[in-house]
């Protein structure tokens, strides 16, 4: 009787602290959105709720300390707490509802898609021109002249005419950027730049140029090789 | 101590409750705020802002003066600005580095004031704003044509020192930019001590939805800053015009709202809901109890 709470507490925590803080370090997961953990935790609680209401032995396990508490039977020293929620209860629907009402301070949040799916005709392109040292000394040059002033002559997002934008320019030495990339992908967001992304990708965002009306493609390809080295990544290649 | 055990019985359940509660009410207050705070609109450095909000003054709005001293009670928003180096022609270092903003309305009309430091004052000095028009989202270089997403035009508010006033333009990619045939947008500049004050005014509604932006209170939306350093060098060539220009990132604009105290009644309604459900749930325990 006396631990009839306990487990319930035990487990709403324990699902919490995994929701938050095991989940995202498993491999291939995420954080969740705290909106999901929210929804996560109202299932585990009414679940709770309705495993203890199965059986009237363990609804009055669970219930009865609850209705107790709020009656005040016989709650003695206790009373205090007892109004204290009856008085934090009512003040937090009302906290609540002055948030969900109230006119947001903040510009809208935007979640921008990264690295959004490329446009099928790109898929399992390869590099069409040999890897030699020659080739990948020519891609540097040009990377030297089109892409330093926005991503670095250190491939490390930058570059001289770097700061004003929003996406900022990619970093290639972040082992999160070309690294988790095909050769492919990186064709296509050479050749069609910023305007090329997707409407999750915010194309109206991006000051990545579209590099098809000024390159050939062949320079296009000898650039990635020139990138990937001077970076020091390799591309993502599908085993 | 037959007493002590029943009262134990009773108090540790009780305690329990109310850890469950305040643990609750710990774990989704800060959760729900969490909710709140704009993922990725923070811009790199947390020095630098994202949105310019323009505060509603009573009296009128200082259009014809960029020096008024009204203007310090307009929270100010910075601004970086990059060289023109995503289309050509290109520039690879432009004058102007940072871009100072600050924003007031009247409930009618809306004035923009850009502040920026430049060495030497020239007749070709020029400044510009920029907006999306209407619900279509639009590319910040001139509106070009995006190729999955269909775009809109851009308005454009341009002023230059020599003409001294304010040009209300539109594009929908480059070469395409014209002037209105109906203008809107009053500007006026003054320099001084190496920097310059640039103001510009326009009614917050226009008739003309196809190529004006249209200002809601309350609302967000975006904004993009362009400014040119007119100086000649020693051949007589101007050293920033056309696409040659700093440039910045679409950021967020928003003229606020007159005051608004709804939420407090819905806060109290809410308040006075909870409070009878409470009323309610514990007399019918208590009834439940006696029978
Ligand atoms: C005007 C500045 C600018 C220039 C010049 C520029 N880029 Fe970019 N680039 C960006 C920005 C901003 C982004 C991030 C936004 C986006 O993904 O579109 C980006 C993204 C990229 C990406 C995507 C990386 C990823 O992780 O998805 C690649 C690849 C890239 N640039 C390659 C190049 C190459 C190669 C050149 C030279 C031929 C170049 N860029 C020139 C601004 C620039």
């Amino acid at each position: 009787m006396k631990g009839a709470l306990v487990t319930p507490v035990i487990v709403t925590v324990v699902v919490y602290l995994f929701c938050k803080f095991i989940v995202p370090i498993i491999p291939g997961s995420a954080p969740l959105p705290s909106s999901v953990i929210i929804l996560y935790m109202m299932l585990t609680i009414s679940g709770i709720g309705i495993f203890y209401t199965l059986s009237k032995e363990s609804k009055d396990a669970f219930w009865g300390p609850i209705e107790r508490f709020l009656t005040g039977d016989g709650l003695g020293g206790m009373q205090a707490l007892r109004y204290g929620v009856l008085i934090l209860f009512p003040l937090l629907v009302g906290w609540q509802t002055y948030n969900s009402t109230a006119v947001s301070d903040q510009p809208p949040g935007e979640n921008r898609t990264i690295h959004p799916a490329p446009p099928g005709e790109y898929a399992g392109l390869s590099n069409p021109v040999a890897k030699t040292p020659d080739a990948i000394q020519q891609g540097k040059g040009f990377y030297a002249a089109y892409c330093s002033p926005c991503h670095g002559g250190n491939f490390d997002g930058k570059g001289p005419a770097a700061r004003g934008f929003n996406p900022p320019p990619a970093n290639f030495a972040d082992p999160t950027t070309i690294a988790m990339l095909q050769e492919s992908y990186l064709f296509w967001r050479i050749k069609k730049g910023g305007v090329g992304l997707p409407i999750e990708g915010m194309p109206w965002k991006s000051a990545m140029p579209r590099w098809e009306v000024e390159l050939p493609d062949e320079w296009i390809w000898k650039i990635i090789m020139g990138e990937y080295d001077g970076a020091h990544q390799s591309p993502r290649t599908w085993e | 101590m037959k007493f002590m055990k029943h009262g134990l019985s009773r108090i540790v359940p009780n305690i329990v409750v109310g850890v469950w509660l305040t643990m609750g009410l710990l774990i989704v207050q800060p959760v729900l705020a969490e909710e709140k705070a704009p993922a990725s609109a923070e811009p790199e450095s947390a020095s630098e802002s994202n949105a310019v909000s323009a505060p509603l003054v009573k009296g009128g709005l200082p259009a014809d003066d960029p020096t008024a001293a009204v203007w310090n009670s307009a929270p100010q928003a910075k601004f970086p600005m990059s060289p023109q180096v995503h289309w050509p022609n290109r520039i690879l270092d432009a004058t102007v580095k940072d871009l100072s903003v600050r924003a007031l309305h009247d409930g009618t009309n809306v004035a923009i004031l850009l502040e920026y430091a430049d060495p030497t004052e020239d007749a070709d000095d020029a400044a510009a704003i920029e907006f999306m028009v209407g619900d279509k989202k639009a590319h910040f270089a001139h509106g070009q044509p995006m190729l999955q997403v269909e775009g809109g035009p851009v308005n454009i508010w341009f002023w230059r020192n020599k003409d001294a006033k304010g040009v209300d333009m539109n594009a929908m990619g480059f070469g395409t930019l014209k002037t209105q045939e109906h203008q809107d947008v009053k500007a006026k500049g003054a320099y001084s001590n190496g920097t310059w004050k640039v103001v510009f005014t326009r009614p917050l509604e226009t008739g003309h939805l196809e190529e004006d932006t249209q200002i809601p209170m309350g609302g967000f939306i975006n904004i993009a800053f362009a400014v040119w350093d007119g100086k000649k060098d020693v051949s007589g060539a101007v050293k920033e015009k056309g696409s040659q220009k700093a440039v910045s990132s679409w950021w967020n604009f928003r003229a606020e709202a007159p005051p608004n105290y709804t939420g407090y009644y819905y806060a109290a309604i809410a308040v006075g809901l909870a409070l009878g459900f409470q009323f309610v749930l514990i007399r019918n325990l208590k009834k439940g109890n006696r029978a």
